[in-house]
Order: C-alpha cells, then sequence, then structure tokens
C-alpha cells in the first residue's frame, strides 16, 4: 500500500515538474504565435496574454493575418518618383530569400558532412603515418572560433574572385563544419564492431566498398544527428552568409530579409513575430523527418550489418 | 534496399551540389575579367545602413542620374553596417561608396588612409556652393574630406498632441523656462507634461545623450561643445555637469514624466511617444529627432494629430538658435571616373528629390528648393535646419567608440537609475573610459 502510494507521489512529482518545465519552456513561443496574429498597434500596446482578459478591452481581441501577409508577400511601400508621382510598391516577397537560403543551405550541410564521413573513416580505420598528428590537429580547430576567419578568408575569396556567390558560403560553411563533423562521426566510426569490418576485408572488400556499403548504412544515426545541426545552423546563421553573400536583395538568405524586414530604425519590428514562425517550417519539417532515419538507424543496429 | 536507395540519393545530391559547384566558379569568371565590363561598362556599388522602404526611396532617387548617364547604381543595405564596413574594408573588398551614419565611424578609416580625400575631386569652391560651411567642416577629418552629405536628421525638436494641447490653452514655449512653466501649469491642471523613454537594447541610453547634447548646445557657446566632443572639456567639469542637473530636473521629477524614472529605463525609444496618443493624452511632451513619425500609430496624421516645435533655448539673448542633428555622409573607397560621378549627383538636392518627396527627409545641400518638401512638417526641419544659429552633430556620434557607443550611454543609465544622487561618479566613469592618445 504505502509503496503503491509512494509510486504516485513519485510519478506525480516527476510529471508535474516536467509539465511545469514543458509551460515554462513553450510560453514564450506561444506568446510569440499569438501576437504574430494581432494588429501592430495592439502589439506595441498590450501584452499578448491581454487578448484573453475580455473584461480589459471592451470590444474584445483583435486578430489579423496582415503580419503574415506582409511578410509573405512583401510590405506596402510608397515612395515618390522624380517625376513627383507616388508610387506604391509591393516589397520583396519571400520566394527569392528562401529559395536562396535553400541554395546555400542543402550543399552547406551535404559537403561537409560527406567529406567528414571520409575522414572520419580515415581516421578510424586506416593506418597511415600522422594519422594521430592530423586528427588532433582537426580536434584543436575546435576551438577556433569563425570570426576571427572573416577577415582573412574574404580576402582570398576577393583574389580568387569568388565573393558573393554562393560557392563561397558553402565552402565557407563546408571550412567552419569540418572540425566538429569529422569528431563527431569519428567517434561513432570507430565505435563500430571490428568484427565487421574485418569480415569484409576478408571478402575482399576495398576500404572505397566497406564504406559505401557498411560505413555509411552504419552510421545513418550519427550522420542523421549532425545534419540536423549543420543544417539548423546555416539556416539560422547570418553573420557568414552577410560576409561572404552580402545582402543584395538576389543573394540575400532568409535571415537577412527578416532583420531588414523590421526596418532601418526598428520601427516595423511586430513583423518579426510572423517572420519567425514561418521561417521556423523548413527547420522543423527537416528535424522531424531526419528524426525518423534517427530512431530506425538506432533501431536497425549494427549485426544485421 | 531502402538504406542503399538513401546512400545513393545521398550521392546523387552530393553529385548535384558539385556540378552546381563548377557552375557557380564558372560564372564568377566572365563578370571578374572582362565579358561584362565591355557590355555594361560602369558599375557603382553604394552599401549604406538604411533598409527596405528606405532603400528603395534611395533607389528611386538614384534613377534620374542612372537614366541621363547610363551608370548603373546597385544599392546594398543592411542592418549591420557598422560591423559588416569593417569586415569588408579590412578583407579588400570595400563598396565603391558607403552611407556612413555617424562620422565617428568614418573616422576610424579616415585615421587609416582608406578612404579618399573628396577635394581630390572637387573644384575648389564647389562643395563650399553645395553645402553650409557647418555641414564640410563636420566632414573634414584629418585634414581631408572625408565625404559628402545626404541626408540629414534634426533632432532638437518636442513632438506634442496638437487637437488636445490646444483645447487645454496651452501655448507653444519660446524659451526652456516657459517650457518649465508649461510642465508645471499642465501638471497644476492634473496631467502629465512629458514621455520618455530610453530602452533600446544593446544601445539603451542614446536618448539621453540625445538630451544632454541638446542642453550642452543651449547653456554653452559651440567652441566648447566641440571642445567636449573632442575630449578637451571633461564630463566632470561644471558645464557638463550643469547639463546634466538641468535634465534631471525634467526626468526625475515624478509630477512630470509619465511612470516615473523606473518607465524612463523600460520604456523602448520607439514606443515613448506613444501615450500621447491616448484619450485623453497620457502626456503632452515628447523630445525626439525628426524620423520618430515611423513609430506613431498608423491612424496619427503628421501635422493634424501630432506636431513638433523646435526645443526652445535656455539662454535666448546668447544662444538664440542652436540646433542638434545628424546626417548620412557618403564617403569614396575607389576612384574611378563614374564613382567620382556618383559622387558628383550626391552633392546635389536633385539627388535627394524622389526621397524627399517621399516625406520624413531633410536634405543638407543649398540648392534643394523649399517647395519640394511635400508637406508642412517635413518643410519645418528644413527650416529648423537653415534658420540654425548654431548646428552641431550629435556628439555621442563622434566621440570615439568606447565613450560615444559606450560609456556615455552606459553612465545616462546609470545616472537615471541613480536619479541623480551618483552624478560626480557617474562623470569620473565616463572620463576614465575615454581612450589613450
Amino acid at each position: 500500500m504505502s509503496m503503491k502510494r509512494q509510486k504516485l507521489v513519485s510519478d506525480l512529482l516527476v510529471n508535474g515538474a516536467l509539465i511545469i518545465l514543458c509551460i515554462i519552456w513553450t510560453l514564450p513561443t506561444f506568446g510569440l504565435l499569438v501576437s504574430s496574429f494581432r494588429p501592430e498597434d495592439d502589439v506595441s500596446t498590450s501584452g499578448w496574454w491581454t487578448v484573453f482578459s475580455f473584461t480589459r478591452e471592451r470590444e474584445g481581441p483583435r486578430f489579423t493575418l496582415n503580419n503574415y501577409r506582409e511578410v509573405l508577400l512583401g510590405k506596402d511601400m510608397s515612395y515618390t518618383n522624380a517625376e513627383g508621382e507616388v508610387v506604391q510598391a509591393s516589397g520583396d516577397d519571400l520566394s527569392t530569400a528562401f529559395l536562396n537560403s535553400l541554395t546555400v543551405t542543402v550543399p552547406a550541410t551535404v559537403i561537409p558532412i560527406l567529406i567528414a564521413a571520409f575522414a572520419a573513416y580515415g581516421f578510424a580505420w586506416m593506418s597511415f603515418p600522422g594519422r594521430r598528428v592530423f586528427f588532433v590537429g582537426v580536434v584543436a580547430l575546435l576551438v577556433v572560433p569563425l570570426q576571427i576567419a572573416l577577415i582573412p578568408i574574404l580576402r582570398d575569396y576577393k583574389t580568387l574572385d569568388l565573393t558573393g556567390t554562393f560557392l563561397a558560403i558553402w565552402l565557407a560553411h563546408t571550412g567552419f563544419g569540418l572540425p566538429l563533423a569529422t569528431y563527431l562521426l569519428y567517434n561513432y566510426i570507430s565505435g563500430l564492431p571490428r568484427d565487421i569490418l574485418e569480415s569484409a576485408f576478408i571478402d575482399g572488400a576495398s576500404h572505397f566498398t566497406t564504406f559505401t556499403r557498411l560505413i555509411l548504412p552504419l552510421s545513418m544515426p550519427a550522420l542523421a544527428s549532425f545534419a540536423i545541426f549543420q543544417f539548423l545552423w546555416v539556416w539560422n546563421d547570418l553573420l557568414v552568409a552577410l560576409v561572404f553573400i552580402g545582402s543584395k536583395p538576389e543573394v540575400a538568405v532568409l535571415t537577412q530579409r527578416l532583420q531588414e524586414m523590421v526596418g532601418s530604425r526598428g520601427q516595423d519590428w511586430h513583423l518579426l513575430t510572423a517572420g519567425a514562425f514561418i521561417t521556423m517550417i523548413l527547420p522543423l519539417v527537416v528535424f522531424f523527418s531526419l528524426q525518423r532515419y534517427f530512431v530506425r538507424g538506432l533501431l536497425a543496429g549494427s549485426v544485421k550489418g | 534496399m531502402k538504406r542503399w536507395n538513401l546512400v545513393l540519393s545521398l550521392l546523387v545530391i552530393v553529385a548535384m551540389a558539385l556540378t552546381a559547384c563548377g557552375g557557380g566558379g564558372g560564372d564568377g569568371e566572365p563578370s571578374g575579367d572582362g565579358g561584362e565590363a565591355e557590355e555594361e561598362p560602369k558599375v557603382v556599388d553604394i552599401f549604406g545602413a538604411f533598409v527596405d522602404e528606405d532603400a528603395r526611396r534611395f533607389e528611386a532617387s538614384m534613377e534620374p542620374f542612372e537614366e541621363r548617364t547610363g551608370i548603373d547604381v546597385e544599392y546594398e543595405g543592411s542592418g549591420d553596417f557598422e560591423t559588416l564596413i569593417l569586415v569588408r574594408v579590412e578583407g579588400d573588398d570595400p563598396p565603391d561608396l558607403a552611407a556612413f551614419p555617424q562620422p565617428g565611424l568614418l573616422s576610424d578609416f579616415v585615421e587609416k588612409d582608406q578612404v579618399i580625400d573628396l577635394t581630390e575631386w572637387f573644384d575648389d569652391g564647389y562643395l563650399e556652393g553645395q553645402y553650409e560651411q557647418h555641414w564640410l567642416d563636420m566632414a573634414t577629418m584629418n585634414g581631408i574630406m572625408s565625404g559628402v552629405w545626404y541626408r540629414a536628421n534634426v533632432k532638437s525638436l518636442v513632438w506634442y498632441p496638437v487637437p488636445e494641447f490646444s483645447e487645454a490653452g496651452y501655448e507653444i514655449p519660446e524659451t526652456w523656462d516657459e517650457m518649465i512653466a508649461l510642465s508645471d501649469q499642465m501638471v497644476a491642471d492634473g496631467n502629465t507634461p512629458w514621455c520618455i523613454g530610453i530602452e533600446s537594447s544593446g544601445a539603451t541610453g542614446w536618448v539621453a545623450t540625445d538630451w544632454m547634447e541638446d542642453i550642452m548646445l543651449r547653456t554653452q557657446p559651440a567652441e566648447k561643445y566641440d571642445a567636449w566632443v573632442e575630449g578637451e572639456l571633461k564630463f566632470d567639469s561644471p558645464e557638463v555637469k550643469n547639463a546634466a542637473k538641468i535634465m534631471g530636473e525634467i526626468w526625475f521629477n515624478e509630477d512630470y514624466v509619465l511612470g516615473g524614472t523606473p518607465s524612463i529605463l523600460t520604456t523602448p525609444f520607439g514606443d515613448a511617444p506613444t501615450p500621447m496618443f491616448d484619450d485623453p493624452p497620457s502626456c503632452y511632451m515628447h523630445r525626439q529627432a525628426s524620423f520618430i513619425p515611423a513609430f506613431f500609430p498608423e491612424d496619427v496624421t503628421l501635422g493634424e494629430d501630432v506636431d513638433y516645435f523646435y526645443l526652445p533655448p535656455i539662454k535666448p539673448d546668447e544662444l538664440p538658435k542652436p540646433v542638434l542633428g545628424a546626417g548620412d555622409l557618403f564617403a569614396a573607397f575607389a576612384d574611378r571616373p563614374e564613382v567620382r560621378e556618383v559622387a558628383k549627383y550626391l552633392t546635389t538636392g536633385e539627388s535627394t528629390k524622389a526621397w524627399l518627396q517621399s516625406g520624413g527627409f531633410v536634405s543638407p545641400h543649398k540648392d534643394t528648393p523649399l517647395d519640394w518638401y511635400p508637406t508642412e512638417v517635413d518643410r519645418g526641419y528644413a527650416k529648423i535646419l537653415s534658420e540654425a544659429s548654431v548646428f552641431r552633430f550629435d556628439g555621442s556620434d563622434l566621440m570615439p567608440g568606447a565613450v560615444g557607443a559606450g560609456s556615455f550611454w552606459t553612465g545616462m543609465v546609470d545616472y537615471v537609475n541613480a536619479e541623480g544622487e551618483n552624478l560626480d561618479e557617474v562623470m569620473q566613469t565616463i572620463d576614465g573610459s575615454w581612450p589613450e592618445e
């Protein structure tokens, strides 16, 4: 009886704590969601929670899709041209920026993973002189902050005439991502059972066959988890994109568009609420779809090979 | 099998990425060494801090020039201009022209000889014909003409809600004392005179530095102001401390300021004027620069619902009409004939016409006629600017970054936090942070 009771109490405690943590954790996001549907004037004059207190606002809360419209389809702008006519124009929509972000992110995720997987295999299963030294070198690069590399790399790109091209930013992200990728994948790949690899070698498999037919399928969980990391990092990156491809509309990525959207003096910051939810969509899709491989890879185990 | 598919698709993606790489590299080459240079001969890159709608307006202003000369002006704006211009110049990738919102930032490049002296580009006396002398003085750094002015910003303004203001029988004050008397009158009527907010995330405090500068210009001759900005007149001097005290007389008066000092510190500068539009107004006066209408609620009409008056002088006889302002300064990093042409265009009022007619823009050019301004409100800025007895640039933008974008801001926050109790200490701290020569 008392055992059962004790279990009940501890369950309650644990679950209660978890629920409270979840609420604290998601509350700001929820507030952001509510704010994204509120008109500009309301956002700047009252908190999002006031939409639930019907006593304060006599007419009840107001909701609008305007923020989403302005973010997706471009803001309404007006200017007067040299002839003195007022021109009503719509700002750039998000499609170009979205495609640019995709163009930057997919190669910048795939390239480092592939190189790192090769490298990790080499470090883990091939013996060549200087292996340890190289590996220590790679690990040491983990602690180098990317900011100190920006100016020297920009100078090199200038010499190679690469500034402003997508290749420039792919290479930059690849370089900045490689040390961590190599290190993570090395840890995983070096932990694979020696027996499997040895049996492959005995059957006459070359290193390349072993890599593509054994290592890659077996390392799917590690590859997927690093892909999630790298994808999110590149997708959310602003600094590297600003430095290497600049912010001209035809190359600007989503984060830059979002930053511009708030206006020269930050007067339109209310649009960030809707913008945040729109840019969140793709990372969420990536996360959940890779999550599937992540779990499946773990369950498949290594023995079936 | 399924796993195989994944591996295959991964390899396909890589193959695609690699071919795309090749393509990207190939695209880059011809533009670099010829092909384009012959067909589209002249492109001038401009990099600046204004984005979004402002960028559109700037581009519209460049159109007449582009049509006339065939030179293509490519503008690129970023909210991170301050960081990026440094990276690009150091990375040997500078734009042809850059629009600096702060001369202090530009002076760093001038000191490193990275900026072209524009006196070499223009005939003697040309610039004097385009700008008032004080603008030219402000652009002269280390003995060179570091750039040309394009946009001005008037800071010495007090905004007020017009209908309620006149209904209550209030009159626009002509002197500082009248303004204080008006504040007292408002308090006696049961109203709150001032709305003040200085929160601005990493830049919290700049609103207070603007007040300090405005008061300095109203209590001291311009030479003292210049000495202060250059670091010769200490913060811990009677002149500067007096300015802080005058500011404190308004700021630390619980009856004067909506919400008192806690509200000053926590209200974002953009939200600060909003209570003026409550019904009845929660406050009646708000001192802020000419950009602030961008933050007003959408249904507010400038000139009807809200207007401004010139922040009145403290010593009307000695210092009748000092004006504090700011502006954008275009500096050149490349010397090509087409860059010279664009720079020359920027020195004319015509280059501002489209933006100016869109409103909220003040041109520092002499040849900009007043009737280009679309509204009385816009024309008013230009009048204040042209009638100024003394015009000085926002001092915190001119001081070294460690002070002007650092200890001066934080010092003012400390000062407000302690409601003025720690004046000596704050001023000594700011003096201590002044970089050694």
